[in-house]
């Protein structure tokens, strides 16, 4: 009884890793409500806003072109990416190490759950850009789900643009809720400050080489397709440095 | 059960009591490992062990998949060898005591008499 | 038979605090091992570094004869109650029971039906919200139906009274009959386990004081109460592991007795009593300061 269990064909790490996702769907609430529930909020927020104005101009025809494209309001939803999965992983890692689950597995499945959560979000955020299109902009000629620049460009790419920054900011929160689960508040601390610290460096860099212009020309000429893409990266190298991170993590109550 | 001496040793001892006074007939099955465990609340294995000390005694044999069951001749033997250690175990002590309590032979025949023919 | 649980010159260190220190110990397959010792002993890190959840920081931990660190093929046979586990936030109770069956191979919802009536249970509770006791329940109910074949149950019945203690006894041995496993019981109340105990190890302070089969601590210890000068001549030359006096009389409690020596004690005119493996154990973990084992002049 002591040799290698052999039954990895009944329970194989895939079927593990799937089992691993269904423990985050288990509890739909912050996972996959909440993040709705802050858009509608978001958005009705700014629905809101928008009919009074609309309103005290005496009707939308009276209004700016464009007045109404011009709102960030979106970005709270995929920053809120980021608070989904630092609770997604801190909540549930130590559960899932206590039944067994290896870190492993449970970072792979985490992982795997948190790309089919992007694809979801992304796929029904492009869905209601383009009920906004078709509505003319809820009869304001706003956009909300595509703003800024957005409103001239494809679905397809705004699908692209969503699914990146969300990717990147699941794997931000899930690097960081890592540090958390590892090192607890004295980690965050540390990671925060250390953040800062990396940013300010690349300010005074950035500074010193007087590359301020360059960097405003690359974010201004640069296809968004193309900067989207420039994230991946950044992503990658959160996922990993978060898997390192988890490995020697232990369920210090 | 008591803590002073082993349990497997009691579990024997509680089954050739019964053995003993005949609710446990020669021939008849003998109560299952699991339920002697569960009853006593008990190790399995240590019931086991207690069981195996009656079987390496001859007092219980197994029937293969049937389960354990009291040897015939079971009580006779049992009956004879507690006999023989009658008189070390309980008629020593009683002559210790009655020397302690100065009771005389005679004195402690009439106690055995009078205690026989209740 | 094989070593299921194998422990070799471990020590685990918490920055200055060790909380293992040294362990070597090893446990048969099948039975229903003890793992005790008093609170904060070590008992709880010892089972985490055999689960791998906790990492060594020397020495070796096995199960199944390997390393259980990341070893999925390992721990899916294991199963792991402890008191302090935590449930992600808004899991109710039959959350836990519906997730049990993903983690754990050999699951039986009809065992696990059984148990949460057992127990009556509320699984429409958030586990936040359930009583000690209930979340006990809970973790006995997924210790037990998991029919894991090595399963550790840390202290499982905090907060579950005498009563329900019983019946988690019961249903104990009698699944384990019906699937035999290995179990190991960690606790501090020793006597209400210890008949279904087979090999007991104890822990204290980190360092195993005891490594024996239950047969042979029960009855390794007797203590003898009498007038002090008739308790004092018995234990001349024997092994003395506690004494106590008030007024004339003496209590003493020596180890190793045989019947003989139990027959002499009683013609001595002393009342002799077995110590249970409980109060063996408390005298062996720091109880007072009568620990220190002696030769009587």
């Amino acid at each position: 009884m002591t040799a290698i269990d052999t039954r990895a064909a009944v329970t194989g790490a895939p079927a593990r890793i799937a089992n691993v996702m269904r423990m985050h769907v288990a509890n739909p609430m912050p996972t996959l409500i909440m993040p709705w529930i802050i858009t509608a909020i978001v958005f009705g927020v700014n629905l809101s806003i928008w009919l009074m104005v609309a309103n005290a101009a005496g009707g939308a025809e009276y209004l700016e072109p464009r007045a109404f494209q011009y709102n960030g309001g979106v970005s709270w939803i995929v920053i809120f990416m980021m608070v989904v999965a630092v609770q997604a992983m801190s909540l549930t890692f130590r559960f899932a190490l206590g039944f067994s689950v290896t870190r492993r597995e449970y970072y792979l499945g985490t992982a795997a759950y948190f790309v089919g959560l992007a694809l979801l979000y992304s796929t029904g955020l492009t869905g209601l850009a383009a009920l906004e299109r078709a509505t003319d902009g809820w009869g304001l000629d706003a956009a909300f789900f595509a703003p800024f620049g957005l409103v001239d460009e494809s679905l397809g790419l705004v699908w692209l643009l969503y699914l990146m920054t969300m990717l990147l900011f699941f794997f931000l929160g899930s690097a960081i809720a890592t540090v958390w689960v590892r090192w607890r508040a004295y980690g965050l601390y540390s990671f925060f400050i250390g953040l800062a610290l990396l940013l300010v460096a690349a300010g005074w860099g950035i500074t010193a080489a007087d590359a301020w212009g360059d960097v405003g020309e690359f974010l201004t000429t640069t296809p968004l397709a193309q900067l989207a893409a420039w994230t991946l990266p950044v992503t990658a190298l959160c996922a990993v440095v978060g898997f390192l991170f988890l490995r020697r993590a232990t369920p210090r109550a | 059960m008591d803590d002073e001496r082993p349990i497997f040793l009691q579990i024997a001892e509680s089954l050739e009591a019964q053995i003993l006074d005949g609710s446990l007939a020669e021939e008849g099955q003998v109560p299952s490992i699991n339920e002697l465990a569960q009853f006593h609340r008990i190790n399995p294995a240590t019931a086991l062990k207690g069981v195996n000390r009656l079987v390496e005694a001859g007092v219980l044999y197994k029937r293969r998949g049937i389960g354990m069951f009291v040897a015939e001749g079971a009580r006779a033997r049992l009956l004879s060898d507690r006999r023989a250690e009658f008189a070390e175990l309980h008629v020593r002590p009683l002559a210790e005591r009655a020397r302690a309590l100065e009771l005389g032979s005679a004195e402690v025949h009439d106690m055995i008499d009078k205690e026989m023919n209740r | 038979m094989t070593a299921i649980v194998e422990v070799e010159g471990l020590t685990k260190r918490f920055g200055r605090v060790t909380a293992v220190d040294n362990a070597t110990f090893s446990l048969e397959e099948g039975g229903i091992h003890g793992l005790l010792g008093r609170n904060g002993a070590g008992k709880t890190t010892l089972m985490q570094l055999l689960t791998g959840q906790e990492f060594v920081t020397s020495g070796e931990a096995r199960i199944f004869g390997e390393n259980p660190v990341e070893n999925a093929a390992a721990l899916r046979r294991v199963c792991f109650i402890k008191e302090s586990q935590v449930y992600p936030d808004g899991y109710k109770g039959k959350h836990v029971l519906r997730a049990a069956p993903w983690f754990f191979d050999a699951w039986d919802s009809a065992f696990a039906d059984r148990l949460v009536k057992a127990f009556d249970v509320p699984l429409d509770r958030p586990m936040k919200k359930m009583s000690r006791g209930q979340r006990s329940a809970i973790g006995v109910i997924v210790g037990l139906a998991s029919r894991a074949e090595l399963t550790f149950l840390d202290e499982p019945y905090a907060g579950l009274d005498a009563v329900a203690r019983r019946r988690f006894y019961d249903l104990l041995l009698e699944d384990y009959a019906e699937n035999p496993r290995t179990v190991v019981l960690s606790t501090h109340l020793i006597d209400e386990a210890a008949n279904l105990l087979q090999r007991v190890v104890v822990i204290d302070h980190g360092s195993i004081v005891i490594d024996a089969d239950a047969e042979e601590l029960r009855g390794s210890a007797t203590t003898l109460v009498g007038k002090a000068s008739d308790v004092e001549a018995f234990a001349t030359g024997r092994t003395v592991v506690d004494r106590n006096a008030l007024g004339g009389i003496a209590s003493v409690t020596l180890a190793g007795l045989s019947s003989e020596d139990r027959r002499a004690a009683a013609q001595a005119g002393l009342e002799a009593t077995a110590v249970s493996l409980q109060e063996l154990i408390v005298s062996r973990t720091g109880g007072t300061d009568a620990t220190d084992e002696e030769e009587a002049a």
